[in-house]
């Protein structure tokens, strides 16, 4: 795990991103009290060592067909976790599969359009050799998503 | 909300990059860059488009892993909970949840010591009865751009 060092000024622009991803350069160089192009290449210098991933927006997923985000725990005959992880990486409408320390093997999170599929998706995973246990839970209410607020600080590794 | 293909073709160009210009998405869609304005508009005052932000790989800024907190809090007590939490700096998303939690909670750790810290800062808030977690490892983010960090 390489640590990159990022300053109070990439900390400001990110932050500041954070809140409106779509927010012009120019701007964030009024706010900042620094140039237009040295926001343009700290913005690239962020994206080249791979800190800054990308920009994307938030969509509400109730509001589109798709409505339940379920969380998904699966416990594993050992040692066939990776093998199984293989297989739900398949099934349509998985988020995020991860191997996972706790009580669960694997831990995956779905957005999937309905009670049904819900149960079908369950019943798939419980049908994988290996598969012990599968545990879900259905997020309700507005998931509350914190991007905007979470809080990093300037590092010099 | 019915959303035709001209709305889901521009939510999909967004999410691969927030900061594309709209008039690149007319001109790869072949439409005016008034009717895309005229959707991004529509899809922001509908609510569809909650907002926009960067995803930003933490490993490169000391977080490790991410850790999944399973919640059990007094009934009736869960929003109250849910509030608190979602303030924590290193949590990314939380939720009400039905099934064995109430709550579930996604944050980043830089280490154990921090996932010790966390896990203690839940358990001491009031009506919180139990915390269960799950270390993630060798996370596989399938679509990296929907998963916000």
């Amino acid at each position: 795990m390489s640590e990159i060092n990022i300053d109070a000024l990439d900390v400001k622009i990110l932050r500041l991103l954070q809140g409106d991803a779509r927010k012009p350069f120019q701007e964030i160089a009024q706010q900042t009290g620094v140039s237009t192009d040295t926001i343009k290449n700290r913005f690239h210098q962020m994206t080249k060592t791979g800190l800054l991933r990308g920009t994307t927006i938030v969509v509400d997923p109730k509001k589109i067909d798709q409505n339940h985000v379920v969380s998904i725990g699966v416990q594993v005959t050992n040692p066939y976790a990776e093998q199984v992880l293989n297989l739900i990486k398949k099934i349509p409408g998985m988020y995020v599969v991860t191997r996972s320390v706790g009580r669960y093997d694997i831990e995956a999170i779905a957005i999937l359009k309905d009670i049904e599929q819900i149960s079908t998706v369950k019943n798939t995973i419980a049908d994988f050799q290996q598969v012990q246990n599968v545990d879900i839970e259905i997020w309700v209410d507005k998931p509350l998503l914190c991007p905007k607020n979470f809080e990093f600080e300037e590092n010099h590794a | 909300m019915k959303l035709d293909h001209i709305d889901l073709t521009i939510l999909e160009m967004l999410k691969k990059d927030a900061r594309i210009s709209l008039r690149e998405i007319a001109r790869e869609m072949k439409i005016s860059a008034d009717t895309v304005s005229n959707r991004v508009e529509k899809l922001t005052q509908q609510g569809i488009i909650l907002s926009s932000t960067v995803i930003l790989d933490t490993s490169k800024i000391g977080y490790a892993f991410i850790t999944r907190f399973g919640i059990n809090v007094k009934p009736a007590y869960a929003a109250q909970v849910l509030e608190k939490i979602i303030k924590i700096p290193s949590v990314i998303i939380a939720s009400k949840v039905v099934g064995s939690n109430d709550l579930v909670a996604l944050s980043v750790v830089k280490n154990f010591h921090h996932l010790c810290s966390l896990r203690d800062t839940i358990l001491e808030m009031p009506y919180v009865e139990n915390v269960d977690l799950g270390m993630w490892i060798n996370t596989m983010e399938i679509c990296p751009h929907y998963f916000l960090i």
